[in-house]
């Protein structure tokens, strides 16, 4: 029989290990051994590739692992067919999941189940988000006060606002609960090395994107007088950047 | 001309599990290996953790993804994450493995077997020295634990190895529970593969535990050092002398203090062999 060169070699590896089957080609270049004959010996790889990319995902999506139970191990296995690893760093394994599970079997009668796999996404995203020293109130008091209107904030790398049909922050805390359907918002946002997560009102949801996509002050406080009376528009615009000041959202302002 | 890096005793992997016992106990081991990939990230805590213990420790970078096996084209967005980690750290040397573990874009995250043949041998060769350009230094390969073996082989591993180190003068990494596995799962003698390895190009030496499934060993990292394994260290310590050696545990890992004792098991069966090859020659 022909030697298969290494690329038809790997191919037929890759084949085995992605479908599952042992491809026949594979195991006719591969010896038996003592114990074990060559389609035995190919499926060690076949259930470990299976085995330690569940185990990443469960690690990612532990909450979302947690509410499928005994399911997430099919979901895992239909994942990794439709979206096999294009990085070399099992970081991004996970990326594509919350899409795939809102068109997945798994969860047509548990919709809210993708937009956990989303929250947990954002966490995971702002875990590992570039670093940056939060601005403290102290450094507000550069800012003239003609200027405030043009200042532009800089938020940190690792703030995202998730926006779902249900109380994903709920699921979140209790991942075996039945919500109803609610309009919510979560900030996801990292302090030092802390992840966290909180349910935020429309108004800072409103300004937060603004914020995000470095509107100046002016723009942010317009949105606070979408959602508030205008006599408490300043206050609630001065509450609001104490907060993320607080909570270490701002890295840096430009004049 | 033989591989020349610096010997740093006895080490243990850099896990997340312990960064507390690390950095709040103020335990240390006396180097750390870290996972490359681990830390190609933008920021967050794995960086700030490893930047501490750069600041007091060398550290070496070992990879899983350099696929140096693949029949693609090198990842040369890897490569330069790589590189940029590197200068970074500064590392004492770079390693991965001889193995592949990509095809056509798509990982595997596992260390798939090469045959042992002419073509795969000139193919590893050539990633090897690309890879040693792009990063401007000497790398170490390591021998992976295997599972399957190929009719079409016509050398042993330790010889491709070896020849895979002559001729892209690169080190060895010489993972001897993978010996020692291998050897189980193939039938072959784990202290002829020892003896196949040249005395110039050891430059870090890998010990973990197995599991044995009773059919065929497995590569699990998540035992201690089986009886069997510390013989074949010890006839690698009196055939290669001191080579900083590095205990592995991945899975069920155990407490810190659980690992740094493995790596003083690991100094003590080196400290007796070189001491039994002193009186010999006294």
């Amino acid at each position: 029989m022909r030697a298969p060169a290494l690329r038809e070699l790997q191919a037929g590896f890759w084949r085995s290990l992605h479908s599952g089957a042992p491809d026949a080609a594979l195991v006719a270049a591969i010896l038996p051994s003592a114990t074990l004959t060559p389609a035995e010996r190919v499926s060690i790889y076949q259930s470990m590739y299976v085995w330690r990319l569940h185990e990443v995902l469960g690690e990612d999506y532990p909450k979302t692992a947690e509410a499928l139970g005994d399911g997430f191990e099919s979901v895992v296995r239909r994942y990794l067919e439709r979206h096999p690893s294009e990085h070399p760093s099992l970081r991004h394994l996970g990326r594509h999941l919350p899409a795939f599970l809102a068109r997945d079997a798994a969860t047509s009668e548990r919709p809210w189940l993708a937009e956990l796999a989303r929250l947990e996404l954002a966490r995971t995203n702002a875990f590992d988000a570039p670093d940056a020293v939060p601005l403290r109130a102290t450094d507000l008091h550069t800012i003239a006060p003609e200027a405030w209107a043009s200042v532009r904030f800089v938020p940190i790398a690792a703030v995202e606002v998730v926006r779902s049909a249900w109380p994903v922050h709920e699921v979140w805390a209790d991942p075996t609960a039945t919500p109803s359907p609610r309009d919510t918002l979560v900030r996801v946002w990292r302090q030092e090395f802390r992840v966290f997560h909180a349910a935020i009102d429309a108004l800072e949801a409103s300004a937060l994107e603004r914020l995000v996509a470095r509107a100046p002050f002016a723009a942010i406080c317009d949105a606070v007088v979408e959602h508030v009376p205008p006599e408490n528009a300043a206050s609630s615009a001065g509450a609001l950047l104490a907060r993320w000041i607080e909570d270490g959202l701002l890295a840096a302002f430009e004049s | 001309m033989g591989i020349s890096v610096p010997y740093l005793g006895h080490g243990v992997g850099l896990r997340r599990q312990h960064y507390s016992a690390i950095l709040d106990e103020g335990r240390r081991a006396d180097w750390f290996e870290v996972i490359s990939e681990n830390f190609m990230i933008r920021g967050g805590r794995p960086l700030s953790v490893l930047e501490r213990v750069r600041s007091e420790r060398p550290i070496v970078l070992h990879g899983v993804s350099l696929s140096l096996g693949a029949t693609d084209p090198l990842n040369v967005t890897y490569l330069a994450e790589l590189g940029a980690l590197a200068r970074r750290f500064e590392p004492a040397w770079v390693s991965d493995h001889l193995c592949w573990g990509s095809y056509d874009l798509r990982y595997a995250h596992d260390l798939l077997p090469l045959p042992y043949t002419e073509e795969a041998l000139d193919h590893v060769v050539a990633r090897v020295c690309a890879v040693q350009d792009a990063l401007g230094r000497r790398i170490l390969v390591e021998n992976v634990s295997s599972y399957v073996a190929f009719a079409h082989s016509t050398m042993p591993e330790w010889e491709f190895l070896a020849a895979v180190a002559r001729r892209a003068d690169c080190g060895i990494l010489l993972d001897v529970n993978n010996v020692f596995v291998s050897a189980v799962n193939h039938g072959f003698d784990a202290y002829e593969y020892l003896a196949g390895i040249p005395l110039d190009r050891v430059g870090q030496i890998h010990l973990a535990g197995h599991t044995d499934n009773g059919t065929h060993l497995l590569d699990t990292h998540d035992h201690p050092v089986r009886a069997e394994v510390w013989d074949l260290y010890r006839a690698a310590v009196r055939r290669f002398g001191r080579v900083s050696t590095l205990v592995e545990w991945d899975e069920r890992i155990p407490p810190f203090a659980d690992v740094l004792a493995e790596a003083e098991r690991a100094r003590a069966a080196e400290a007796e062999v070189l001491a039994d090859a002193c009186a010999r020659t006294a």
